[in-house]
């Protein structure tokens, strides 16, 4: 049965969440739904399958439910989790490559959360050396001087040392409980069971049949962006049935009229439930969007980061003990780190030079 | 999904009013009986109309509890399907309307649907390890060093075993251990090793130690071997067979290779119940296999032609395989195959089991390392198949074929377990504990002073 359950949140958990002393909810939305969207778009860029990716935003909500979200830097915590999670599967990706797409990401020339409205996209990378104009946005990003990305030895082995410190981190955090079953084949065989996709010689409506899959498919990869968590409070076959019903309604597919969702021992109450936290996803992703950009103060694209969510939350006068107080002592051993690593890099080139 | 237990609680509060009523109707009895039976016939029908239409009442009835569970019908969803066109309120809507017309569902919503409920338990931190005492190391491994150890709170006895972390090495938890930790958390099977959790070092900012906690079991299969005088019967045989070949086809039906099966990894506890242990090697597979799996894997001595031949496409059978090699020795008391290296050990797997042909294994020759592969012309030979001195017909292995097509797989000897072939079906034999020539005494050495001879547990 491992292939359809998961192991879901406690109410316990969810409910502290949004105690006291935690983030204002609209930042830990915001931070959810950009990190969740970094985790996919490095995915993409690593070339990774979907079914990899998916695993690593479940792992990352779950993960947060146990630990702070300012405990570590968020790009940091994604990486982190995609890189565990490709591991265990049969698409492991080398910290080096995952180290360069989270660079490429986070610096100003990446096309993430590019807004098309306030300025033209990127310029592909300009060739290795020359200088360009566009970074007047981005001067209060620290990681690169240039639009062009580059990962210096000592930045990469800060990186990696903080990769693998999370990674432990993470699965200590989750018990080391790295399964996740995803909703996805789910869906295609419950729609192989409808008998959505028996071959017809006439072929008219095999277009249609197509589309519902792919909406399912993508309702459910866009629930994966939801701060509602619904891999984490619902197993996976009512999601594969709510992203169905959706997805049914979307394309105009004829379901049968009995209540078929029994048949996958889904009830209606978490049917309905579901069906609307799915489709709100849409709506609510783009308001995101705005928030987020408002949270970062005008800079256009990139990732958010810590920094800015302490400054958001200083600029409410809500500086909150013990998060930011924890977060910054593990920024100070980030800082150690780092210093370790460069003092590295001197020595390096020290040594270079001498021989 | 709170749904449930509140239309449960309205029943309840249903049935406590009738109790009342039903109360009442007694002492009216000895005034009126007729009238009693009328009324209770009448309160009976009120009593299934209020579990049918459970909302309706529940609203109406101010002691009633919270509204009962709202169903609703696919004829009703049907009606708005036409001007549903997918945001919220649209589906508010809907939700509501059904319980305008839930009178008409009563039938459908009186009995209860009978849905599966998926349990898939919860995730939350790993404890410290200070939680265990340690008593005593058992043994060093190639993945990890195993100690005994204590509950400190409940007492209980576990093997701890500690996943080697290199400092060096550049790819943080080894892949290997987490595999290893996944499979077990999802095994539960009598004869399958458990794991009762993972717990880690003290220090909280980074996880430099993590600890495999897993069941204790006294003896492994390999060092009982090793000291017993005489082997095994043939029945105490069967009885291992049965429950290795049990764990191993629980293993296979769960997608499951273990990859490293071997007298040393088979634990046995005093009361003679057999697990598989170290699941180091171990990994989930799919069917068909996938085609780039690593031929480099099984001990030497137990290792499948196949993988000898560089096989990277290979399944269930090289477990059996191993089933075989452990069977042999079972009944020898000495590993069959004792190859110096691969083609030694493919030599006397040849031996054994006679040279393939490309009849009895098709493709063979077609395997990365039978090309530079001579073998012996003429018909094949055969060594003299182990034998069990206490049984005299010859039992060579079945699961030794070379042809791994060929090679039984582990679910027939386990499924047929309550028939002729395996008919003894009373579970473990206690025997090895009640002689202590064959197996250590139960307790020897205790927990304090000196460690126990040789005490095992998860790993080697």
């Amino acid at each position: 049965m491992a292939h359809m359950t998961n192991p879901l949140a406690t109410p316990d958990q969810l409910f502290q969440r949004r105690s006291l002393g935690a983030l204002p909810m609209e930042l830990q939305d915001i931070i959810f739904f950009s990190t969740q969207c970094l985790t996919q778009a490095a995915g993409l860029l690593l070339q990774l399958p979907q079914s990899v990716t998916a695993q690593a935003n479940v792992l990352l909500a779950r993960y947060w439910l146990v630990e702070s979200m300012m405990a570590h830097e968020f790009s940091d915590v994604s990486a982190a989790t995609l890189y565990l999670v490709a591991k265990l599967s049969s698409h492991p990706v080398s910290p080096r490559d995952v180290a360069y797409i989270y660079t490429y990401l986070l610096s100003s020339s990446s096309a993430f959360f590019h807004d098309p409205s306030s300025r033209p996209p990127p310029p592909p990378p300009p060739p290795f050396g020359s200088e360009s104009t566009t970074t007047a946005t981005a001067s209060s990003f620290s990681s690169d001087k240039s639009n062009t990305p580059y990962l210096s030895p000592s930045g990469y082995q800060a990186f990696h040392a903080r990769l693998l410190r999370l990674e432990g981190l993470v699965l200590a955090a989750l018990g080391f409980d790295t399964h996740v079953a995803l909703p996805h084949p789910l869906a295609v065989t419950y729609l192989q069971a409808l008998d959505f996709f028996s071959f017809r010689r006439d072929g008219s409506k095999e277009a249609g049949r197509r589309a519902l899959a792919a909406r399912a498919v993508a309702y459910l990869n866009a629930a994966l962006l939801s701060p509602q968590a619904l891999y984490l409070t619902h197993q996976p076959p009512a999601l594969a049935v709510a992203a169905m019903y959706s997805a049914a309604r979307d394309v105009g597919a004829k379901m049968p009229e009995c209540e078929w969702w029994e048949v996958f021992d889904v009830d209606r109450e978490e049917l309905g439930f579901l069906v609307v936290g799915m489709r709100s996803v849409e709506g609510w992703g783009r308001k995101m969007r705005k928030d987020m950009k408002e949270a970062m103060r005008g800079r256009e694209r990139g990732m958010l980061t810590r920094k800015d969510v302490e400054g958001e939350l200083r600029r409410r006068g809500l500086v909150a003990g013990d998060e930011v107080g924890n977060g910054s002592k593990m920024a100070v051993v980030d800082a150690a780190e780092e210093e370790a690593a460069r003092r590295l890099d001197e020595k390096m080139a020290e040594m270079a030079s001498a021989a | 999904m709170a749904s449930k237990p509140k239309s449960r609680w309205a029943d309840d509060e249903a049935d406590a009013a009738l109790e009342a009523q039903r109360k009442k109707e007694k002492e009216e009895k000895k005034r009126l009986k007729a009238e009693k039976a009328r009324k209770l016939e009448a309160e009976r029908k009120a009593r299934e109309a209020a579990a049918a239409s459970t909302s309706q009442q529940a609203g109406d009835d101010p002691d009633r509890g919270p509204p009962a569970k709202r169903r609703r019908l696919s004829p009703e969803r049907d009606n708005h399907d036409g001007d549903d066109h997918g945001d919220d309120d649209h589906r508010d809507d809907d939700n509501e309307a059904p319980r305008a017309h839930a009178p008409s569902s009563e039938t459908t919503a009186a009995d209860p649907s009978n849905l599966l409920r998926f349990e898939g338990g919860t995730f939350g931190r790993s404890r410290s390890v200070e939680n265990y005492d340690k008593l005593n190391d058992i043994e060093e491994g190639t993945y990890g060093w195993v100690s005994r150890a204590k509950d400190v709170a409940t007492g209980q006895v576990v093997a701890l075993k500690r996943l080697k972390m290199d400092p060096k090495d550049r790819s943080g938890v080894p892949v290997t251990g987490l595999r290893e930790i996944q499979i077990l958390k999802d095994c539960n099977h009598g004869n399958v090793v458990k794991l009762l959790e993972v717990v880690v070092g003290d220090d909280a900012s980074k996880v430099d130690s993590i600890f495999l906690v897993l069941e204790f079991l006294e003896h492994d299969l390999k060092s009982i071997l090793e000291d017993m005088p005489s082997p095994f019967l043939a029945s105490e045989v069967k009885t291992l067979l049965r429950q290795l070949a049990s764990g191993l086809a629980y293993l296979h039906d769960h997608f499951i290779l273990h990859r490293d099966l071997k007298t040393s990894n088979l634990l046995l506890n005093n009361r003679g119940r057999l697990k598989i242990a170290d699941f180091g090697m171990a990994r989930y597979v799919s069917d068909p296999p996938p085609a780039n799996l690593t031929p480099l894997v099984v001990t030497l001595w137990y290792r499948a032609p196949e993988l000898l031949l560089g096989e990277t496409r290979y399944g269930a059978a090289v477990d059996m395989w191993s089933v075989g090699c452990v069977f042999g020795e079972l009944l020898t008391r000495e590993p069959l195959l004792q190859g110096r290296n691969e083609v030694d050990q493919l030599a006397r797997v040849f031996e054994l089991c006679g040279t393939p042909s490309d009849d009895a294994w098709p493709g063979f020759r077609r395997l990365p390392h039978a090309r530079g592969l001579k073998l012996p012309r003429g018909p094949p030979r055969r060594r003299s198949a182990p034998r069990s001195p206490s049984s005299p017909p010859p039992a060579r292995p079945c699961s030794a074929r070379s042809s791994p097509s060929t090679r039984p797989a582990a679910p027939p000897p386990a499924r047929c377990s309550s028939t002729t072939t395996f008919a003894r079906t009373r579970g473990p034999s206690p025997r090895p504990c009640s002689r202590p020539s064959r197996a250590r005494p139960a307790r020897s050495g205790g927990d304090g002073g000196r460690p126990p001879r040789r005490r095992r547990a998860a790993r080697r």
